[in-house]
């Protein structure tokens, strides 16, 4: 049998119904069974993306009928690079949240089954060709989100989760509407159709189109204003879902809008939008997470406000904007779900979850400190890591442009990003210890995770060269429309 | 434009499915129980469903099934593709209702009120 890409959606579909059955036969299986799954993708994964430079897109079709009639999975190098990191990010919080907190067995079997969820429905928002099935993995991924977040049995985590049922239940109310008038004015659900046919439509109800999809999966990918729901999730959910969040259903919405935006819709206008809605979005969050003192929150901030610089990297559209926003989103995965995983050790006992809790903690958690203060130069910029990088080809890229108020407003962004997180830093290193607060050493498999991503961000700082291949292959793959179209309609088709 | 029957009952069809989208913003931008902002949700759900069903009609046309006899009705066939999405739509739209309901159970025993004005403990 063959390694195909449907594997991605039908063994974790199968390993969730077949949870609860051998839960009764040995209760460690629930634990263990979305390790054995995420660890089937690592592997399908490496053997996919090897296939690739031989054959091309690889365009399954599902259930014998072929595009544009039936549903078919692309795996082309940007979806196969996005679908990869989701793969790693879930393993690896997986692996984290193995013995992260003494929940008893009922708890824990929904929590895993719903880990597995969140990171199949993203991986199938990535993959899929067809645009209904798209809006069908993303409501997987939104309901998994809303039961996450409201884990812990607290009153502000069921608050969050409402708020985001609610901006939620509108996203897709208003993705439905969009591929409802698309769908009168075409005729077809298939992406790659679509883009053919687009261009007959009426330039009125293109906008009004365009204007549903823009609001629908802007909340998704968390632009401004359509955010409110994030701080609230991301500081209520338990701490390795935030780092998913981050590292993996927020790159399937930016991946879900831009996918509409470039193949399906080609108007030149909207990379202004594009910019100024990333900008605004940009000020707006990281000038909010100056003011928070809760650690958890001003991380949420600062995800939404990276999200920004991506969209402004997407926004400005040349070839090497946009290799320069596939960098920023694989720093951002890395070093983010990094920065969540190391505060949640931070934060484990205390309630506020408030920086000056903090103070003094770097003598009694030396590691953890260290993994903290490791991504928070990281995500600034600063070499030898790897945020360097990225942030040094957004700004050749807007250079190239000649966009310079655009570079002077992101460099400014920068040095508010370096004050909200030095100033964190400072209270580990130098705050006063406090003797009376107890602290949880990690366990081992968090050393081992905090470890490994640690590792990649300083190897990747230093010999970006091992990325960057891959990341021109996807962004090659994304500006190329007529490859998409021709390899979903007529060549590859893999049955 | 001519008054005819189906006219008439395209243009109710059509003008109640938007009523219906309307009706559901209102509620869950304007009510402040939570329990009639989730069944404003579900009324925006029921709203959309109704316009995508309606969408695929033909007048005088018949189901998309080829039964003996109606094998050259092709022309006439009512859409199917409509259909099937609105299915998915629908339970889509009870399972987000359920876990809403859940929630609106939750909240209701942390903060002993059903009003949304008492719920705001996470701001800023």
């Amino acid at each position: 049998m063959s390694i195909t890409p449907v594997h991605y959606i039908a063994v974790p579909l199968l390993a969730a119904f077949l949870i609860p059955l051998l839960a009764k036969l040995h209760k460690e299986l629930v634990r263990i069974v979305p390790g054995l799954v995420f660890l089937y993708f690592l592997i399908i994964s490496v053997t996919l993306m090897q296939q690739l430079p031989e054959t091309g897109t690889i365009s399954e079709v599902i259930a014998g009928w072929s595009a544009p009639w039936g549903i078919n999975l692309v795996f082309s190098p940007f979806s196969g690079f996005l679908a990869s990191l989701m793969s790693f990010i879930g393993f690896l919080a997986w692996l984290y949240s193995y013995r992260f907190k003494k929940v008893d067995f009922a708890q824990s079997q929904k929590y895993f089954i719903l880990l597995m969820m969140l990171v199949t429905g993203s991986i199938g928002i990535v993959l899929t060709g067809d645009i209904f099935n798209l809006f069908v993995f993303l409501e997987i991924v939104a309901i998994s989100s809303y039961s996450l977040t409201s884990f812990y049995s607290g009153r502000d985590s069921a608050e969050a989760a409402f708020k985001q049922l609610l901006i939620g239940s509108f996203a897709s109310a208003f993705i439905l509407l969009g591929i409802l008038i698309l769908y009168t004015q075409t005729g077809t659900l298939n992406m790659a159709d679509l883009a053919t046919k687009v261009h007959l439509i009426a330039p009125s109800v293109k906008i009004s189109i365009l204007v549903l999809f823009l609001v629908g999966f802007g909340i998704e990918a968390e632009m401004f204003p359509l955010n409110g729901w994030a701080p609230d999730v991301y500081s209520q959910a338990p701490g390795p879902i935030g780092s998913v969040f981050a590292g993996v259903v927020v790159k399937a919405g930016i991946y879900a809008l831009i996918r509409v935006l470039y193949t399906i819709f080609d108007i030149p206008e909207i990379t202004h939008l594009l910019i100024i809605l990333g900008v605004i979005t940009m000020i707006i969050a990281e000038v909010a997470a100056l003011r928070q003192d809760n650690l958890k929150r001003m991380l949420a901030y600062s995800s939404i406000g990276q999200m920004g610089v991506v969209l402004i990297a997407f926004g400005i559209g040349t070839n090497t904007a946009i290799f320069a926003a596939l960098f920023l989103m694989f720093n951002h995965a890395i070093i983010k779900s990094m920065l969540f995983f190391s505060s949640s050790y931070l934060l484990y006992n205390s309630t506020t979850k408030a920086i000056t809790h903090l103070t003094g903690f770097a003598k009694k958690m030396p590691f953890v400190a260290f993994i903290f203060a490791l991504g928070a130069f990281a995500i600034v910029g600063l070499p030898p890591f790897s945020g360097f990088w990225s942030k040094l080809y957004l700004l050749m890229a807007a250079a190239d442009q000649k966009m310079l108020l655009l570079i002077g407003t992101i460099l400014v962004i920068s040095v508010v990003e370096i004050i909200y997180y030095f100033r964190v830093i400072g209270k580990l290193y130098y705050g006063k210890e406090e003797n009376n607060i107890e602290i949880q050493k990690p366990s081992i498999n968090g050393y081992i995770v905090m470890g490994i991503l640690g590792a990649i961000i300083i190897v990747v700082g230093v010999y970006p060269d091992l990325i960057t291949g891959i990341i021109h292959n996807a962004a090659d793959a994304l500006s190329d429309k007529s490859t998409y179209i021709q390899s979903v309609i007529t060549e590859n088709i893999v049955r | 434009m001519s008054f005819d029957y189906q006219n008439i009952v395209t243009i109710s069809v059509y003008g109640s499915a938007i009523a219906l989208i309307l009706i559901g913003i209102y509620a869950v931008l304007i009510k402040k129980n939570l329990i009639k902002i989730v069944i404003g949700m579900s009324i925006v759900d029921a709203g959309i469903h109704l316009l995508f069903v309606a969408i695929g009609y033909i007048n005088n046309g018949t189901a998309p099934i080829f039964s003996p006899g109606n094998e050259d009705r092709v022309l006439d066939m009512v859409d199917p593709v409509p259909q099937a999405l609105v299915l998915t739509a629908i339970v889509i739209g009870f399972a987000t209702t359920a876990v809403a309901l859940a929630l609106v159970i939750r909240l209701y025993k942390h903060h002993g009120s059903a009003s949304i004005d008492n719920i705001k403990s996470l701001k800023w």
